[in-house]
């Protein structure tokens, strides 16, 4: 098979995946006992004839597939539906929301990847020194603190102790704290990927023409290690989205992560399923840009035909 | 490393071994109770009363946590028995029949996995409700990709090496293959899973109760003893702060283990070492 009809199948497979992924999170949000009319009536405001009203006003009554289906057909035309509780449109929260989450996001990565990349370099250039220790320490950290932990410890420390931060609305904590997280995640797979690449016989060639040890560990070592990031793409954004998710909430900052807890409080189905969809969309579609860019950056695969599911 | 009687090691194994005898004792350890609100004594600092002090309602932060390591390991334990009992198995029974089962068990595998393990125990929560088994299952069914994935790479190598092709060759089915043969060889796989899991299913199980969707409020894990204090950060750090280090402390120590652990067990490890 050559390299288009590969990638092809791979953008059906993911296409295949992010529709049944759509059609659980569908189901999940719909088997609550108790729907949105229930709780108009358990406030009291309305009787059981009006309960019905709404009821079918929603399209409550009909079976789960043809509301999948109706639902669906809505949302590929950019049409997510009303918020049950404000009745605002779903795509306008989610396009209000967006713009925070992506600059936390998008922070978070810049200052991990900058973090992790460092210390990896760093440990490789210096193996004796402090360095391992400290990414074995950041690693176990990341993995096994959770995110919301360190953030109340920074909330502790910053805000309460030291006053130099505010706790709500302000982005410089969130972004360190999930930024830690993504350092560790790659970090030590990156370092030993890198010690790896150090055995090579071009870095003994390097070496051989007297090469400094930062100019090797940058210039010929690190770009042919990148790869590993790649493939932990799938990995560093479920941590992004996880921690993206906590510190917004913890922090008060207005982002996707806020919009969908404060939906799932108040049972704001169409906005849970939107949010929650969106984000696995972001995974479904992170995952496919992995397949394009692991070729470009590992010229190797591409001979081989190998693609990574 | 030089050997001395002490390593950062020893601390972990203590902290686990710690929380695990103050979940079995449990209340027996109680002076106070956890739920008993004294408007009186709130927001103290440690006092010889209130060991750790008190939260905003003036319950006693100490008899909160004490309370609350129970459910704390047991709903992390529970989960990560789940994911290993669902992944594992459902994994190794589509490997052995293959076919159409296989395909379908290891695409439902790929979806879960897909979708990170907070957002999915999130919207399973949405699903199930609040509740202490609703967390189990919702924690449990996020991390069974984690074993059903290494159930099938350990399956297809030990299938491809000699002994099973010899089996075969006797004439041994492929049931009798997978359990006398398969399934001794993928323990130490899953030890090493279990490991890697039960911290985290500490962590999504805290999460979770931190964001009011996990155990019911009556009985406090420590997701919910901070839930509950981080709205009076500024009044009451003290209630927060302890919590969130027990927890910290908990989980840390619990990957550390797990790390070791995973050293004596995991057969795939010394190969990656010699290589790197």
């Amino acid at each position: 098979m050559n390299a288009i009809s590969m990638l092809s199948v791979a953008m059906l497979r993911q296409l295949a995946k992010i529709l049944s992924i759509a059609f659980v999170i569908f189901l999940l949000v719909r088997v609550v006992p108790g729907d949105i009319a229930d709780m108009y009536a358990a406030r009291g405001d309305y009787d059981a004839h009006s309960v019905t009203q709404i009821r079918e006003r929603l399209g409550l009554n009909e079976s789960l597939p043809s509301q999948f289906g109706q639902w669906a057909q809505h949302a590929v035309q950019g049409d997510l539906g009303e918020s049950m509780r404000f009745g605002t449109p779903v795509g306008a929260m989610l396009t209000g929301a967006l713009p925070s989450s992506l600059v936390l996001a998008a922070a978070s990565l810049l200052f991990g990847l900058t973090l992790g990349l460092t210390l990896a370099v760093l440990g490789l250039v210096y193996p004796k020194s402090r360095v391992v220790s400290c990414i074995e320490a950041l690693n176990i950290w990341s993995i096994a603190v959770p995110t919301f932990c360190t953030g109340i410890i920074g909330i502790l420390i910053f805000s309460v102790g030291l006053k130099w931060l505010p706790i709500r609305g302000q982005m410089l904590l969130p972004i360190l704290i999930v930024g830690m997280d993504v350092a560790g995640q790659i970090v030590k797979p990156l370092y030993i990927e890198l010690k790896e690449t150090s055995n090579a016989a071009f870095v003994r060639t390097a070496r051989a023409k007297g090469l400094s040890r930062w100019r090797i560990a940058w210039r010929h070592i690190l770009p042919n290690s990148l790869s590993v990031i790649v493939a932990l793409s799938g990995v560093i954004l479920s941590g992004l989205i996880g921690g993206t998710l906590t510190v917004e909430v913890l922090f008060s900052l207005p982002g996707v992560g806020s919009l969908t807890l404060e939906a799932i409080r108040g049972r704001d189905y169409p906005v849970i399923q939107a949010s929650v969809l969106a984000l696995a969309f972001s995974v479904v579609l992170v995952n496919l840009l992995t397949v394009f860019l692991h070729r470009l950056i590992d010229p190797r695969l591409a001979r081989t035909n190998g693609i990574t599911s | 490393m030089a050997r001395s009687w002490f390593s950062w090691h020893h601390l972990a194994y203590a902290m686990v071994a710690v929380s695990l005898l103050v979940a079995a004792c449990g209340s027996a350890l109680l002076a106070l109770d956890p739920l008993e609100q004294n408007l009186l004594s709130r927001n103290l600092a440690p006092t010889a009363a209130h060991w750790l002090g008190t939260d905003n309602f003036g319950r006693d932060v100490y008899a909160r946590m004490i309370a609350g390591t129970r459910l704390t390991i047991v709903v992390a334990f529970l989960a990560t028995v789940l994911a290993l009992a669902g992944g594992a198995i459902l994994g190794m029974i589509g490997c052995i029949v293959g076919g159409l089962l296989r395909t379908v068990i290891y695409a439902a595998f790929d979806i879960v996995r897909t979708m990170p393990p907070i957002l999915l125990s999130l919207a399973l929560m949405v699903a199930l409700g609040v509740g202490t088994s609703s967390v189990i299952l919702a924690v449990g069914i996020a991390y069974m990709p984690l074993f059903a994935y290494v159930a099938r790479a350990v399956y297809e190598r030990e299938m491809a090496s000699g002994y099973v092709s010899a089996a075969r060759v006797i004439g041994a089915g492929p049931w009798a293959i997978a359990t006398r043969h398969v399934l001794p060889n993928i323990t130490g796989a899953m030890l090493t899973q279990i490991a890697i899991v039960l911290p985290r299913a500490v962590t999504t199980e805290s999460v979770l109760s931190f964001f009011g969707l996990g155990v019911s409020p009556e009985v406090p894990t420590w997701g919910r003893v901070i839930a509950s204090a981080v709205e009076f950060a500024e009044q009451t750090p003290t209630a927060l702060l302890f919590p969130v280090l027990a927890l910290a402390m908990l989980t840390l120590s619990l990957a550390v283990v797990g790390d070791r652990l995973r050293e004596h067990f995991d057969p795939l490890r010394p190969a990656v070492e010699a290589r790197a």
